[in-house]
Order: structure tokens, then C-alpha cells, then sequence
């Protein structure tokens, strides 16, 4: 913005300074020829006394004598036809001034001034004085650098005070982006300090306006899933302790059963309503350093009950629109799965892709697959007291970042589930 | 057993617990405000408070400071809120121990058994020796041979636990609950992928256990090995 306006004021400086100095130039050249001709008028007037009373032979020393120390090149007609003075032919345009007219015409190299003169003893003698160009433009040049000077200076100077207003106004615009920048990341602590321009400042009021609403609702938010969190889990716990208490032992660990299943649902609930609080504004993490970290977590217990474990990884940072933590949460879930419903030896693998600017996390095992018919999100809830809530977690936690779950079977028939994950916005 | 005072605004949960810590053999008063139990605790001092942290009249922590301030029993805090910073706030105001709602009347004694034990006779705190494995639950510091283990805090959770029951079979649903104080799932794997880490970190494998033993189908116990 400091440029375009420096080009700005650039570009209309220099229109006004040319709209002036042009005509000036050019009004400087007439008027300095006019100077010029004038001059050589007024010598022909000095000399006609001259020309009309003196004779010849002095007449000739004394516009010999003013043609050494003039610039001006003097030659007078007499009647008799000879010259005096400088020599030259007596052409049409002296013929012209034979006739009694005094005029100045331009010639090759510069003007003539003509001015017939009556002499004492018999018909006209003409003075002739040439003016060369370089008499007529004398001064000109000089005249021409001092103005166009003048135009550099002031184009100059008018530059100079636009880079300072510019720079008085981009540098609180400048610091209000950046603080924009900063809440976008995530940093609500982040405010203006209003300077500037009446504009600019009132941008930076409101951005601070704004900063402390998104704080506000963060805060009640949180307060909601406190609040929320109390408000589920006391009636839970109230069941709990009365189903403890029923006289009827297979009865008792049936309702316990069951509340086992209700806690387990209240919890992921709770989790998911605290996402925008744990997320704040902006949720992102490196998927590669949380899929490397989880993995290794893991594979102590895969160790102990002899399964494979193959993790690829792609070569750099892989970035998601989740936080470590929900990650974390989602691959443990499936590696949980892993674990839980394949026999051991079975092995297992990981592999963390970029493709399309998206992470593509699959986590496949050797293992007999999903179980035909079954809606594969609620694997094992019969059999063996899952809820499917792992399968659950982690479609979750892609469809919070944006993506999807994609559930099918590997080459060899196990199952296989891939998080697709794009990259934060 | 014990006299206990329950401080606890729902009636529900109130009632429930009354009739099931009675039934394992305490004395229970309740009280249903924040100030009504301030009174009961401070004229007649029971052995133990369980205190409900979302009183309507006042801020548990707010309340737990006051009784702090006339009296040492032992308090045992129940929330419904499971975030750190609570639980951090009601331990440094003066709570012995805490149990996350939802949790069962078992879980609830246990826990007013074991603070019993602890305020009542300091000894119970001393470290736990098991041949060459040392686990001193006041430093949270286990030692191998004389050399500190490095443990994650769920890892010493863990071997504190059983170490507490030594030769005693621990079902994996007991330890969910115990340690990681979650509801059971049948498929959670944490506990045994924390097992895996605790037997590397005691220098031994599955196949070859020292001090951890699985006992298969049924959960693990944690043993002094043979010399």
C-alpha cells in the first residue's frame, strides 16, 4: 500500500509540474528571442543617425567597431550599392527594405532585422543585422535546467510526503492484521492497540470487540459442558448405586451391565461437546509425530502377544484439523479394536499417506475382517460387551476434522479403516 | 465401622448411598447444604466426610476451606466434574482423596477404607517392599535393585495398585475402574497395553514374568519373585 500511494502521488505530481513547466519552457525561448530581436532593433535605431550623417569610409569603422564587440553581425546597404560592415548579398529581402520597410525575417541559422534609413545625401541605405540562433536562445538552456530542477525537486519532495502519510497509515493497519493473524491462531489473548487513522482505528476497536466475544463464548461453553457433565453423570451415579443395591444378584449385574454401557455413552458425549473447548479456535496438529508416538505406545503390547506391526510414515509433517489429542484418541480407538477382536499373533498395519493435500490414515490387520451382515460400527456388541464406541470415536473425530471414515478389507480379508483427514483451513 | 458424614444435594444419590454404605457396615448422617454440613461436621465430628463439590448453597472448595479451617477429618470429595484443574483445587484445599460420579458404592469405600487406614495409622503410607522392588506411595517413586523407574503417572497408578495387593489376582475390570476410574467396556485395551509397558519397564517379558504374573482369563497379580 506504500508503494501504490508513493506511485500514486508520483504519477499526479508530475502531470501538474509538466501541465506547468511546459508552457513555461516554452514561454521562456519566445521571450528570450524577442529580448534578442529587440535589441538588434534598437541597435539599427542607434546606428540610423549614423548611417544617414557619416560618410562611408567612418561609417565603416564604426559598425566595424560595433560588430567586434557585439554578438550581432551588422551590414549597411548605401545607396550607391556598396556595404559596410559584415559582408553579405543584397538580396530580395533587402530589396523589400529599399522600398521604406523595416521588418525582421527568419533566415538559415538564426533572424535579420531590416530597417531602411534615409540618407542626408541621396536615397536609402538598409541596415541589416543577422541574429544568430545561438543569440536568439541565449539563456534559454539554463533557464530550462533550472526549471526542470525545480520539477525534479518538488516531484521529489511530494513523493517523500506521501511515503510518510502511507507509512502513518499502513504501519496500525499493519499491526491490526497481525493481530487478527494471531487470533486466527488460535492466541485469544491477542488485542489492537487502536492508533491510526479514525478508520483503521475503529477496525482495531472491533476486532477487539470481537476477540473478547469469541473469549465470552468459549468461556460459557465451557461452563455448559461442566455444567452438562455434572447434569448426566449425577443421575448415572444414582442408577449405578441403586442397581448395586437390587437384592437379585443376575439382576444386579444386568442393570450394572447396562450402566456400564449408559457411562460409557455419557462420556463420549461429554467428550464430544468438550471438542470446541479443548479445540479453542483453531485445532491442528502433526498427524506423523502423533501416528509415530501412539504406534510406539502400542507396540509393547503387540510385542507381548507376537503380532507384526508395520508402520509406514510419510517423509515430513503430515498437518490435520484435529488436536493431538483427539488424534490420539481416534487411533487408539482403532488400534483398541485391533487388539480386541483379532486373536493374538495376528499382525497389524499402519500407514500414514498425503494425498491430496490430505492425511489418509489406515490401520488394517490380518485378521478375519468385519463380520458379514453386522454393521461393522457395532462389531462385538454382543459378543463381547463392546458398544462399537471405537469405531465410533474415530468417525467422529473425522467428520469433526472435516473428513471421513471409509471401512473395507485389506487384500488378505482383514479389516481395514481409513480416517481421510484434510489439512487445516 | 466407621462414622461418616455424607454432604450431598441429590436425593437420589443421597438415599442410594446411605442405604448402600450402611449396608457394608458404616454409621452415615447426611447433610443436603453446603452449611448444614459445615454444622453437622463441627458438632459432632464424624471419622470421615464424603463431600459433594456442586452444593447448591456453596463452592465445594469454597466449603472444604472452611472446614479446613476448624477441623482435620479426612475428606473424601465426589464430583461429576473430571476436569484436572477441579480436582487439583479440592486436593490442595485440603480433600484426602477423590472419586469421579459416576462410581459405585464399592469403589466409594474402598476409597474410605484405604484414607481411613492412612489417617489413622501413617504407617499403611510406608513403602512397599517386594524383594528387590521398592514402591513408596508418598514420593510416587518406585525403585528397581536400588535404581528409580521411570513411570508414567498411570504406570505407577498401576503398580502402586497392585503392589497394595501383592500375590492378590486383579481382574482388568477392577483396575479400569480402580485406576483409571472409566466405566468397563469388555473391549479396552489400555489396561493391558499399560501392563505391557510396566513389565518392560520391570525388566521382564510375558514369557518370563518375575513379579507380574498373568493369570489367564481371569486378570494379574503382582508377586515378590522367587529368590
Amino acid at each position: 500500500m506504500r508503494r501504490q500511494l508513493s506511485i500514486l502521488v508520483a504519477a499526479t505530481t508530475s502531470v501538474v509540474v509538466v501541465a506547468f513547466l511546459l508552457p513555461l519552457a516554452l514561454l521562456v525561448r519566445t521571450f528570450a528571442a524577442d529580448r534578442a530581436l529587440r535589441a538588434a532593433t534598437q541597435e539599427a535605431h542607434s546606428l540610423a543617425p549614423i548611417v544617414a550623417t557619416v560618410e562611408a569610409p567612418a561609417l565603416a569603422d564604426a559598425v566595424d567597431r560595433v560588430n567586434r564587440s557585439g554578438s550581432r553581425r551588422i551590414t549597411v546597404f548605401l545607396s550607391d550599392g556598396t556595404t559596410v560592415g559584415a559582408p553579405a548579398r543584397r538580396d530580395a529581402t533587402v530589396e523589400l527594405a529599399a522600398r521604406g520597410r523595416s521588418f525582421s525575417t527568419a533566415v538559415p541559422n538564426g533572424r535579420l532585422v531590416l530597417m531602411p534609413v534615409q540618407a542626408a545625401r541621396d536615397g536609402n541605405a538598409i541596415i541589416r543585422i543577422f541574429v544568430s540562433n545561438d543569440v536568439l536562445s541565449r539563456g534559454v538552456l539554463q533557464a530550462w535546467l533550472i526549471l526542470g530542477g525545480l520539477g525534479v525537486t518538488l516531484l521529489a519532495a511530494a513523493v517523500a510526503v506521501a511515503d510518510r502519510v502511507a507509512r502513518a497509515l499502513v504501519r496500525p493497519l499493519t499491526a491490526t492484521a497481525a493481530v487478527a493473524t494471531r487470533l486466527a491462531e488460535g492466541d485469544l489473548s491477542a488485542r489492537v492497540a487502536p492508533d491510526g487513522p479514525p478508520e483503521v482505528r475503529s477496525v482495531g476497536v472491533a476486532l477487539n470487540r470481537l476477540a473478547d466475544r469469541i473469549a465470552d463464548l468459549l468461556t460459557a461453553e465451557r461452563e455448559a459442558v461442566a455444567d452438562l457433565s455434572h447434569r448426566l453423570r449425577t443421575p448415572v451415579t444414582a442408577l449405578r448405586l441403586d442397581s448395586e443395591g437390587l437384592r437379585d444378584p443376575e439382576e444386579a449385574g444386568r442393570l450394572g451391565a447396562d450402566v456400564d454401557i449408559l457411562e460409557r455413552m455419557v462420556d463420549q458425549i461429554i467428550r464430544e461437546a468438550r471438542r470446541p473447548v479443548r479445540e479453542g479456535v483453531r485445532a491442528a496438529c502433526d498427524a506423523t509425530a502423533v501416528v509415530a508416538e501412539r504406534v510406539g505406545f502400542w507396540r509393547v503390547l503387540a510385542e507381548d502377544q507376537g503380532r507384526r506391526v508395520a508402520l509406514t510414515l510419510p517423509g515430513g509433517p503430515c498437518l490435520v484439523r484435529l488436536t493431538a489429542e483427539d488424534l490420539a484418541a481416534a487411533l487408539d480407538a482403532l488400534l483398541g479394536n485391533v487388539f480386541a477382536h483379532t486373536p493374538e499373533g495376528i499382525g497389524f498395519r499402519v500407514r500414514l499417506t498425503r494425498s491430496n493435500g490430505s492425511c489418509r490414515l489406515l490401520v488394517g490387520d490380518d485378521g478375519p475382517g468385519f463380520p458379514p451382515a453386522a454393521s461393522p460400527a457395532r462389531r462385538g456388541e454382543s459378543g463381547t460387551g463392546s458398544t462399537g464406541l471405537g469405531l465410533d470415536i474415530a468417525r467422529r473425530a473425522a467428520q469433526a476434522a472435516g473428513g471421513r471414515m471409509r471401512l473395507g478389507s485389506g487384500s488378505r480379508g482383514g479389516a481395514e479403516v481409513e480416517l481421510i483427514l484434510p489439512p487445516p483451513g | 465401622m466407621a462414622e461418616l458424614l455424607l454432604v450431598e444435594d441429590d436425593g437420589a444419590i443421597r438415599a442410594a448411598l446411605m442405604r448402600a454404605l450402611s449396608t457394608r457396615g458404616h454409621a452415615v448422617r447426611s447433610a443436603v447444604t453446603g452449611l448444614a454440613g459445615l454444622q453437622a461436621a463441627v458438632d459432632t465430628p464424624p471419622d470421615l466426610v464424603v463431600l459433594d463439590l456442586g452444593l447448591p448453597d456453596l463452592d465445594g472448595s469454597e466449603m472444604l476451606k472452611m472446614l479446613r479451617a476448624v477441623s482435620r477429618v479426612p475428606v473424601i470429595v465426589a464430583t461429576a466434574r473430571d476436569d484436572e484443574q477441579m480436582i487439583v483445587r479440592a486436593l490442595d484445599a485440603g480433600a484426602d482423596d477423590y472419586v469421579i460420579k459416576p462410581f459405585s458404592a464399592e469403589h466409594l469405600d474402598a476409597r474410605i477404607r484405604a484414607v481411613l487406614r492412612r489417617t489413622g495409622n501413617n504407617g499403611s503410607d510406608a513403602p512397599i517392599v517386594l524383594g528387590d522392588l521398592v514402591v513408596d506411595p508418598r514420593s510416587r517413586e518406585a525403585r528397581l535393585a536400588g535404581r528409580p523407574l521411570e513411570l508414567a503417572r498411570k504406570e505407577f497408578d498401576l503398580l502402586a495398585y497392585l503392589a497394595n495387593r501383592p500375590g492378590q489376582v486383579v481382574t482388568r475390570r477392577e483396575l479400569l475402574t480402580e485406576v483409571w476410574q472409566l466405566p468397563y467396556g469388555g473391549a479396552d485395551k489400555t489396561v493391558d497395553v499399560h501392563l505391557s509397558w510396566l513389565r518392560r519397564k520391570l525388566g521382564e517379558t510375558a514369557s518370563a514374568p518375575r513379579f507380574l504374573h498373568t493369570v489367564r482369563g481371569v486378570g494379574v497379580k503382582l508377586v515378590a519373585p522367587d529368590p
